[in-house]
């Protein structure tokens, strides 16, 4: 194991140098100078010059790279053109939101989609699962941004059943402040608790939720079915059935466990993807998250804010994968030998 | 992971899957619907009537024209064209890619591989839409450059995905026979590695094409893809945003015509996955 | 982002207090001295004379303060800053005069080059100190000396005296209307002068206004919230309202539902289409008022393939204008020449029309066009705008019938701003409004040469206009007539011989508002201000 460990944790960090040389390079090639776009209109000559310096602009494009790592390593993330503050404390404000909506809709999308998808195991070619394939081939197929916006019309603006935008209700803040821990809205108000905002973020997070949840309750579903359809097939499932067990039980009792280990190595891939799919959907319901940074930087040709959601988002999905991995070389030492 | 193919296939039903056909059924109108658009198209599609603008669906504009008077189905059609075009491009540019590298490195194996396969694991570790959001934002906006960057993100896939098949076919005794009888490597790759690996990269292209219809219209719906006034179904969508509550056709069928567009492939290529290659993960 | 064509970029200092630092366990989010922005919590109420508890809220859809130093601000701020702080004179859009504020009474000799204002007894500002005379006087000095974006205005300005405590004297370089001047929307403010280096950003104030601020939580919905000040020198009535908060709402549509639910009190700008239906919606009424407000495309006179003129007229003769105010269902008015309906210098003669033929004919006088070479062009225009992508849409599909691809950006202010200043586009297009009811500012800010481009974003530099600009404030001063022969002379110049600009439309402002408000009147000498003062609730 601590060898699998090693080697796996070498591989990571290979690869994050890598994310970061293409983040650096994604950076370089954006037209015009960073000087001029941040010493601003006004700048004299000994101000541009002094922005160049600080950016290391005149430096060797290696001695460039080397800064940037260094700098990256120390916290330095570089500032927003926009906002004018640290991109590091920018990503840090915005995060949690993400964070929170996207586990969320994770949390609801494994909810729905392995028992769905065990339902279809069950009830193979029979109409449900005729039925849970064309609903989970419909949620991978629809575009976020467009059923973002549709949720939003129908049950926000037309029947009002939910709230339009946002992550609460903003007069909370003064009649029912938030005490910050994790800076997770909805757990903070867990831990404090802080009922009209955790009711009112719950509320909140209905629409983007589901929007959000339905990729990832799609993919997971089809793959229950599959590993499940495949595991009845086994040499054990027919043992059970010689023993007289119902298909549901084989299902369930015998056949879901191990069906679930590429379920779990799935939901690794999925998280990183719901994060950027969750880009879309935070616009739509002005989700103070990433994605909404994310967006009005691109509006503002801010490179070192997208370089850094790129750069923390990279991050995040390598590990989810590292944590994946590990988890299932934990849990089946064949994984390990591999 | 597809070393084992043959007996694998028992486990599964194989072709004709009726729901799979009708995937391939749907696919097919659509091609047809973006081939024919000229003849189809009941409006040209960039003719301005800023009079009969937002006018709602009836018998002359079956889905109602947009905020300056064009027709929208005839959009939609149009439309098509522009998705389907970005599909193959992406496609072809980056399994051509892909291939080559992963049977390079499956094939030669040792650093060769290891250089490849890692260089491949930096591009995996960018979610397809945020490497193509930020390169997006340093190339003009384009649907030039909507292909460029979903192809940059999208070959490392069918790299990786080649690379194994490579590797197992390279391991074969008729290509240890071929190596001792010397013919070159090059002839071999081409003869018995190449052609082995098609199988599952074919597969993958038709699972893959739904997700980069969805990519490309999420990147021409940020304002980075198609420019107006090119009919694009993302771009549509984008422009219609806050009429949505008041004039619906304008948002709802372009976002339809994604939806179906991209199930239609998708259905298909589960179809032609189960088929032909059934334990290959459902999303990568 | 249509009023938000100038933002300034203030120099790098803006550090501002951080409110979600790295993990700050057991920090409460939101100042807790925040009012509840709720729009109707006392209106139960229904006795007149009982204290108006409710909040007022406007739903800006853009960030509101960048700056928030009363001397340089240049931008969105204005509806927030026009709360806080007075100037010596509010122009009144009926009467087309100044009407009196912090100056009573003002009177001028020596042909215009002099005048003395009045100042009003009595008046505070938010630090405690008493206005005078000195204490305007080194208000507008501050200004001068700061030469903030809008700080052109006290330019004929030679020296300010303050003979006695109530009377404040300038001498001119030339004749200009001070009164009219002074009556700005930007840079005039009388503010305390060591109060507001004091003033940390958002944390204080310096004004004499009814309003000051309250709370300023940059970057968060509920953006800023502001509070009476009870010493204010027109007094307070139980009616009135006593708070306002500004809450963010990028989404047109989410600001409509905002205000149908009551939540918020005034929207600045829907579509057309949700204006409609804003009007007819019980609980939410809307105005309709013409403004001084129009679209600007700027062509790019200095480089690339526009600097060529006859290129510039064919797009200028490519746009369709009148599809374009069409299409606008209301919201503009197709407009006839720089100069808005209701200012000096309006000539109604201007009106712009669209020619596909003229303008192949003068495309291909250049190589380019249907059977020539393909022309690309870049444009950029304000992210989120709905008409300025609607001009984009109609302009793009007429120039593609010439061979000319457009590639069209939307940006935020700044980028596309920054984009500009260094000349990287074809085609600038922005919103133009007046900094005080007269259309110099279109000639001097935009039009005049300057080495460094700010708003001059055509880069055009034709000494002979530069001159006729550099008359025009003497002239409007002087000899009226004069002043409109060289308006209308000047506009000719710039527009049909340089062609350095295209004018589509002067935008039609459509606010709405929850009904249960009275007392709003749109002022267009103040783009999308609000006076929360004269509100109260209605019945």
């Amino acid at each position: 194991m601590p060898r699998y460990l090693a080697r796996r944790l070498g591989q990571a960090l290979l690869v994050v140098a890598g994310v970061v040389t293409l983040t650096f390079v994604i950076m370089r090639m954006v037209p015009g100078d960073p000087a001029v776009a941040f010493a601003g209109p006004k700048a004299s000559p000994e101000e541009l010059a002094a922005a160049r310096a600080r950016f290391g602009l005149d430096d060797s494009l290696p001695a460039q790279l080397w800064s940037y790592v260094r700098d990256l390593a120390t916290g330095d993330w570089g500032t927003s053109l926009r906002t004018r503050r640290p991109v590091r404390d920018d990503l840090f404000a915005a995060f949690p939101a993400s964070l929170e909506l996207v586990g969320a809709a994770l949390i609801l999308a494994i909810a729905v989609g392995i028992p769905v998808g065990v339902l279809a195991a069950r009830y193979k070619t029979k109409f449900p699962d005729f039925g849970v394939r064309v609903g989970s081939m419909l949620a991978v197929s629809v575009p976020v941004f467009w059923l973002a916006l549709a949720l939003q019309t129908v049950f926000a603006s037309n029947l009002g059943w939910f709230p339009v935008a946002g992550e609460y209700d903003g007069a909370l803040d003064s009649s029912s402040p938030l005490t910050l821990w994790t800076n997770i809205t909805i757990v903070d108000a867990l831990i404090t608790g802080n009922w009209p905002i955790l009711t009112s973020t719950l509320w909140h997070l209905v629409l983007p939720g589901l929007v959000v949840a339905a990729y990832p309750a799609g993919v997971i579903a089809q793959m229950t079915r599959a590993a499940l359809i495949e595991e009845a097939g086994q040499d054990h499932a027919r043992l059970e059935r010689a023993l007289g067990f119902g298909e549901t039980s084989i299902l369930t009792r015998f056949a879901l466990r191990p069906a679930l280990n590429p379920v779990l190595s799935l939901i690794a891939l999925v998280f990183a993807y719901a994060i950027v799919n969750g880009f879309l959907v935070e616009a739509v319901f002005n989700w103070p998250g990433l994605g909404r940074y994310a967006a009005e930087s691109i509006r503002s040709l801010d490179t070192p804010a997208i370089a850094g959601v790129t750069l923390l988002v990279a991050v995040v999905y390598v590990l989810a994968n590292l944590v994946v991995d590990l988890l299932q070389g934990v849990v089946d030492p064949r994984v390990r030998a591999r | 992971m597809t070393t084992e193919p043959v007996r694998l296939r028992r486990t599964l039903p194989r072709l004709p899957d009726r729901f799979a056909a009708f995937g391939a059924v749907l696919l097919l109108l659509i091609v047809l619907a973006a081939l024919f658009a000229p003849w189809l198209a009941p409006y040209p599609p960039d003719e301005l009537r800023p009079l009969e603008a937002l006018l709602p669906p009836s018998a002359e504009h079956w889905f109602g024209t947009d905020s300056v008077g064009r027709d929208v189905l005839t959009r939609i059609l149009y439309g098509a064209r522009t998705s389907l075009v970005i599909a193959v491009a992406v496609l072809a540019a980056s399994a051509t890619v892909g291939v080559t590298l992963g049977v390079v490195a499956g094939y030669a194996g040792g650093l060769v591989r290891d250089v490849i396969m890692r260089v491949t694991d930096v591009f995996l570790a960018f979610p397809a839409l945020l490497l193509s959001l930020a390169l997006a934002v340093v190339l003009q906006p384009s649907v030039t450059t909507v292909i460029v960057a979903i192809a940059v993100t999208w070959w490392p896939w069918y790299a990786r995905l080649s690379s194994s098949v490579a590797a197992s076919v390279a391991t074969r005794s008729y290509v240890d026979a071929a190596r001792c009888l010397g013919v070159p490597a090059p002839k071999i790759v081409l003869r018995h590695v190449l052609p082995n690996s098609l199988t599952p990269v074919l597969v993958q292209l038709s699972l893959d094409a739904g997700g980069v219809i969805l990519t490309a219209a999420a990147l021409s719906y940020l304002g980075l893809g198609a420019q107006e006034p090119a009919a694009e179904w993302g771009l549509m969508v984008e422009q219609g945003q806050d009429l949505f509550t008041t004039n619906w056709w304008v948002v709802t069928f372009p976002g339809l015509a994604i939806l179906l567009t991209a199930f239609a492939f998708n259905v298909l290529g589960e179809g032609l996955r189960n088929a032909l290659d059934p334990r290959r993960a459902v999303i990568r | 982002m249509r009023w938000h064509k100038r933002l300034l970029v203030a120099g790098v200092t803006g550090a501002v207090a951080l409110t979600a630092s790295a993990c700050a366990g057991g920090q409460v989010r939101g100042a807790d001295k925040t009012p509840r922005p709720s729009a109707s919590s006392g209106s139960s109420a229904p006795a007149a004379a009982q204290a108006n508890e409710a909040t007022f809220v406007y739903a800006p859809n853009l960030d509101v303060v960048t700056d928030w130093d009363p001397a340089t601000s240049y931008s969105n701020e204005n509806i927030a800053m026009a709360n806080i702080y007075e100037s010596l004179t509010r122009y009144n859009t009926e009467t087309k005069k100044p009407e009196p504020r912090l100056a009573t009474e003002w009177s001028s000799a020596a042909d215009g080059k002099e005048w003395t204002f009045k100042l009003r007894q009595g008046v505070k500002f938010h630090s405690g100190k008493e206005l005078n005379a000195d204490a305007a006087k080194a208000a507008i000095e501050r200004t001068m000396k700061l030469k903030g974006g809008p700080a052109y205005i006290w330019d004929s300005v030679k020296t300010i005296e303050a003979p006695d405590a109530s009377t404040l004297k300038f001498t001119l370089k030339y004749a200009t209307p001070l009164d009219l001047i002074a009556s700005s929307g930007y840079a005039a403010y009388i503010y305390d002068a060591d109060a507001v280096e004091q003033a940390k950003d958002g944390e204080g104030d310096a004004g004499t206004g009814p309003y000051t601020i309250d709370a300023w939580n940059k970057g968060k919905e509920t953006e800023l919230t502001l509070k009476a000040f009870d010493d204010y020198w027109g007094g307070w009535t139980p009616e009135k309202y006593r708070k306002v908060a500004f809450r963010v709402t990028p989404e047109l549509t989410t600001a409509w539902q905002l205000l149908q639910n009551g939540e918020v009190s005034f929207v600045q700008r829907l579509n057309p289409q949700l204006f409609d239906k804003a009007g007819a919606t019980s609980g939410v009424q809307t105005t309709q008022t013409a403004s001084f407000q129009n679209l600007l495309l700027l062509f790019n006179t200095g480089n690339g393939p526009l600097k060529d003129v006859n290129v510039r007229k064919a797009i200028q003769l490519a746009l369709d204008y009148d599809g374009l105010a069409a299409a606008l269902k209301g919201a503009g008015v197709k407009s006839s020449g720089l100069v808005p309906q209701g200012l000096l210098g309006y000539s109604a003669e201007q009106a712009p029309a669209q020619n596909l033929e003229e303008a192949a004919r003068l495309l291909s006088m250049a190589d380019y066009g249907p059977d020539l070479n393909e022309l690309k062009l870049t444009l950029t225009y304000a992210q989120g705008d709905a008409d300025q992508q609607l001009m984009v849409t109609i302009l793009s599909s007429a120039l593609k019938k010439l061979n000319v691809t457009l590639q069209a950006k939307p940006l935020q202010w700044n980028a596309q701003w920054d984009q500009g200043k260094a000349k990287k586009q074809d085609i600038f297009v922005m919103y133009w409004y007046p900094d005080y009811a007269d259309a110099y500012s279109w000639f001097l800010n935009v039009f005049r040469s300057s080495e460094k481009p700010e708003f001059n974003l055509s880069y055009l530099n034709n000494p002979e206009i530069d001159k006729a600009i550099d008359a025009l404030p003497e002239l409007t001063a002087t000899d009226r007539d004069k002043a409109e022969q060289s308006y209308a002379d000047l506009q000719k110049k710039i527009l049909q011989d340089e062609a350095a600009a295209a004018v589509p439309y002067v935008q039609t402002y459509q606010r709405a508002l929850s009904a249960k408000v009275e007392g709003y009147v749109d002022n267009p000498a103040y783009p999308n201000v609000v006076f929360f003062y004269d509100l109260k609730p209605a019945g």
